[in-house]
This record gives structure tokens, sequence and C-alpha cells, in this order.
């Protein structure tokens, strides 16, 4: 992936993070988004309409849907025919829990994607996190999709307990037609006050960076470039892409860098009050993710592989940006700042 | 690229004008792909409306100083390039 246009500064992000709702009706024990109820606030489908011409006008290529669980918006599917409609691929992150077969008939377009979330290859360490019986519904809703038309990823965060059933998820994931997908675990929403529980070890994520390089068809998406070895280098971006090739909309139209960092000091403004062409050029918060270096990180022999790695997670483990991720393979993951995130 | 062409996008290909120059995006990796051309070709030409011999005019009319052998030659290997990354494809218009 070439930086230096990157560096140069687009004119509007490619995808955007847009989380449409707070409302969830599982409860996991590391939501990131601390969802369950609908917040009073929430944009209206007239607002959210609004939001997608305005995306669609800035040529904003993809919208990556989360929450909160979407389907819990009664208008999710009409705001997703629009968006297509505007030409805008969405990948949509589901607990799968209320898709049916009708769900999945009126989902099937050739620009949708969908991710449905299993924590675990079994009953056991997935409903351990997500909560009983959303296993079988995540299985269920994987069968509804795969007899469609729909390009589907199974995706997991990587946690103690999804970290033993790797191989076992990307089978289960192939059985479906999916590819398997592998988050990083963020210590924020609820994933904060169980982080220490539920955050893998040193040697689980060295060992976890050894097994993605012999796993090349599994994606990560995210963050995982400070652990990912050379030889993934040609699969996705090397850097964070916050507030330059990506930003979010919280379900209250508020704007952040990334869906990480959703935090009062990181907000840059609000939708549809604020021009959104007007907070990508000129927000203060903005730039300052442009030009954040991690100077501490700049002598390291990787620094070209993943420039100081994950500011969300450097920010959530030691409260300040600027600091270098802790979870690196050049550092050999720092235990010391990881177990300072407390919770 | 034959110069009574027009060029097209792929299915899943869209393309944006950015500062520096085209930037691409393909749904099917997904991917990105940037093409440095700083404001010689504009995204509207992928729409079908234009021929590559009225970019060419277009490109040597702003740009008097250069000859136009060479802008057609630097047009043909950009096309050609981005039709052999199967972003593009070509239509003859006769
Ligand atoms: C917040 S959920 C929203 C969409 C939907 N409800 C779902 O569960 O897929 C989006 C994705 O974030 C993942 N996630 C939840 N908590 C996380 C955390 N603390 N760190 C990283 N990813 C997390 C979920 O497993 C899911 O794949
Ligand atoms: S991770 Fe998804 S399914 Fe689980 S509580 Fe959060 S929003 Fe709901
Ligand atoms: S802050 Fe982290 S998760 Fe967010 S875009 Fe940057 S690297 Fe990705």
């Amino acid at each position: 992936m070439s930086n230096q246009y990157v560096e140069m500064g687009l004119m509007a992000p490619v995808n955007v993070t847009w989380e449409v709702t707070y409302a969830c009706n599982l409860s996991c024990i590391h939501c990131v988004s601390d969802s369950g109820r609908k917040k009073p606030g929430e944009l209206t489908t007239e607002q959210c309409l609004q939001v997608i011409d305005t995306m669609s006008a800035m040529k904003v290529f993809q919208f990556n849907i989360g929450g909160g669980e979407p389907f819990m918006r009664e208008d999710f599917p009409d705001l997703m025919d629009y968006s297509h409609e505007k030409g805008i691929v969405t990948c949509i992150s589901t607990n799968g829990t209320l898709i049916d077969d009708e769900v999945a008939g009126r989902l099937a377009h050739k620009l949708v994607y969908m991710q449905v979330s299993l924590d675990g290859a079994t009953p056991a360490s997935n409903d351990a996190i997500r909560g009983k019986g959303s296993f079988r519904k995540a299985l269920n809703a994987l069968e509804f999709l795969s007899k469609r038309d729909i390009e589907v990823s199974v995706n997991t965060v990587l946690t103690k307990l999804s970290f033993p059933e790797l191989d076992a998820l990307v089978d289960l994931a192939a059985s479906f037609g999916a590819k398997l997908r592998i988050s990083r675990f963020r210590p924020s929403g609820r994933g904060k006050k169980n982080w220490s529980q539920l955050n893998v070890s040193r040697e689980q994520m060295l060992s976890f960076s050894d097994w993605l390089s012999r796993h090349m068809v599994v994606s990560t998406g995210d963050s995982f470039f400070s652990v990912s070895h050379e030889d993934r280098r040609s699969l996705g971006l090397n850097m964070c892409g916050a507030s330059k090739l990506t930003c979010c909309v919280s379900p209250l139209g508020e704007v952040y860098p990334c869906a990480f960092l959703q935090e009062r000091e990181f907000l840059a403004g609000k939708l549809p009050e604020e021009s959104f062409a007007e907070i990508w050029e000129n927000s203060p918060i903005f730039h300052s993710f442009r030009d954040l270096e991690i100077k501490s990180c700049e002598s390291c022999v990787r620094f070209d592989f993943c420039h100081g790695g994950c500011p969300a997670i450097a920010y959530h483990t030691q409260r300040r940006l600027g600091l270098p991720d802790p979870e690196c393979l050049a550092n050999c993951v720092s235990v010391k700042s990881l177990a300072a995130v407390g919770a | 690229m034959r110069s009574e062409s027009v060029c097209l996008l792929n299915e899943g290909v869209q393309v944006r004008s950015e500062r520096f120059g085209l930037l691409f995006y393909d749904y099917r990796g997904p991917r990105l792909y940037f093409l440095p051309t700083k404001d010689l070709i504009k995204d509207h030409f992928f729409n079908g409306k234009h021929t590559v011999s009225n970019l060419i005019e277009y490109i040597c009319a702003k740009h008097r100083e250069w000859p136009c052998l060479m802008v057609k030659k630097w047009l043909n290997h950009a096309l050609d390039m981005l039709e052999g990354k199967g972003l593009i494809y070509e239509q003859s218009v006769c």
C-alpha cells in the first residue's frame, strides 16, 4: 500500500465506520461500544439518509456498519438499499441473531459484505463472551447467508478464549464458504473492564503473529500490522488510517477519527448539524492525527512496517497519544504497559 | 488503447479525483490504486462520454509546451496499466 499519497491528505475518507445504533439484543462482555439500549438522540431515518447523501457527494467508497446491532433498527434494510443506490459498498457487522432467510434475501446485493461475529469455534468459548445461545444463532445466520449470493466472513476478536481455537475457526468459516477475519481486542467499552481476563498473553500474541504468517488467507482488517511479519506486508495497510483513510460516525452523529477512539477529547464534530466536508478538511482533531508521529519508534528496524502501531491501543493503555503501541513485535509485547490498563 | 475508444470502469470499481490524481477503489479486494496524474485525467473521463483522443486533445491544448506524441505515449501507458490491473476496459466507439 502506497502511503505517500495518503500522507498528502485525501479529499474524503475511503471508508467510514458508521455505528448506526447503541441498541443490542446481546450483552457481550468484551463489547467495545458498551452496547445494549438505544440512546436518546440517535440519528433518525431522515438524518441517516442525509448522512448517506453527504458521503455519496464526497465519493466515500465504503461504509463499515456496526453498532450496537444494526438489525435492531427497523429502517436498517432501507438505509442499506439507499446506500447501494448511491453506489456505496456496505460491510455489515452483525451478531447474526436477527438474520433469517427473509432478511438474508433482502440483503443480497453485489455491494454487500456481511461479517458475522463469532468469538470462538464452540458454544462454550463463544457463548462465554457473547451469551448463551448466541453461537447457535450466529451459525444459523451463516447458513442463511451462505445460501444467498452474498460475500460473508466470520469476524473473531483475538482473546484468550478464541486463541486456542483459531484453526477450528478457519475450518468453521470455510464450512459456510466464508473467510476468517480477526480483530484486535481493544480495551474500551466493556472490553476495558474485562481486559485482563480476556486479552492474550505476551506468548500468545507472539505465537499468533507466527500463526498469521502461516495463514495468509486469514484477514486482519485492522491494526495488527504492529505484530505482523514482513511476509504479510503486501496484504494491507501498514499505517494507522484514522483521519487519513477512515473515520467514524457514532449513532448520535458524532464524528471521531476512528471507531476505537470515541472519547470526548477526540470529538471532531457532529452530523447532520455540521458539514462533514468541513470536519474532514479542517478539524484540528483530524489534523492532529494526520500529523501524529510516534517519535520513540522512529529508530526501530520495523518502523517502516508499522509506523508505531495502533494509536487507539496506545491511548487506551497509556492514556496519551504519541506513545508506541505496547503490543508490538519489536518490543515483544511490553507486559508492563499492558498491565497498566488496570480496569 | 485505441484513440477512438472510451474507457469504462470494470464492475465493482469506483474512481474519484484527488489532489495527487486518481484514486481507484476495487471492491473485489477491497483494494486501492493510486494514479498520480494531478489534474490531467478527471474521474468523469471514465463515464464513457469522451474518447482517448478527446483526452489527448484536451491535455495537449492545456499544455502546449508538451509534445503531443509524448502525451499520447504517457496516456496510453497509464491507461494500459489500469486495464492490466483489471480496473478499466476499453470500448470502441466506431
Ligand atoms: C461492536 S460490534 C457491532 C456489530 C454487531 N453487534 C456484532 O457484534 O458484530 C462490531 C465488532 O466489534 C467486535 N468487538 C466487540 N468488542 C470489541 C473489542 N473490545 N475490541 C475489538 N473488537 C470488538 C465485535 O465482536 C464485532 O465483530
Ligand atoms: S459486540 Fe455486538 S453483539 Fe456484542 S454487545 Fe456489542 S454490539 Fe452487541
Ligand atoms: S487508531 Fe488503531 S484501529 Fe483506529 S485506524 Fe488507527 S490503527 Fe486502526
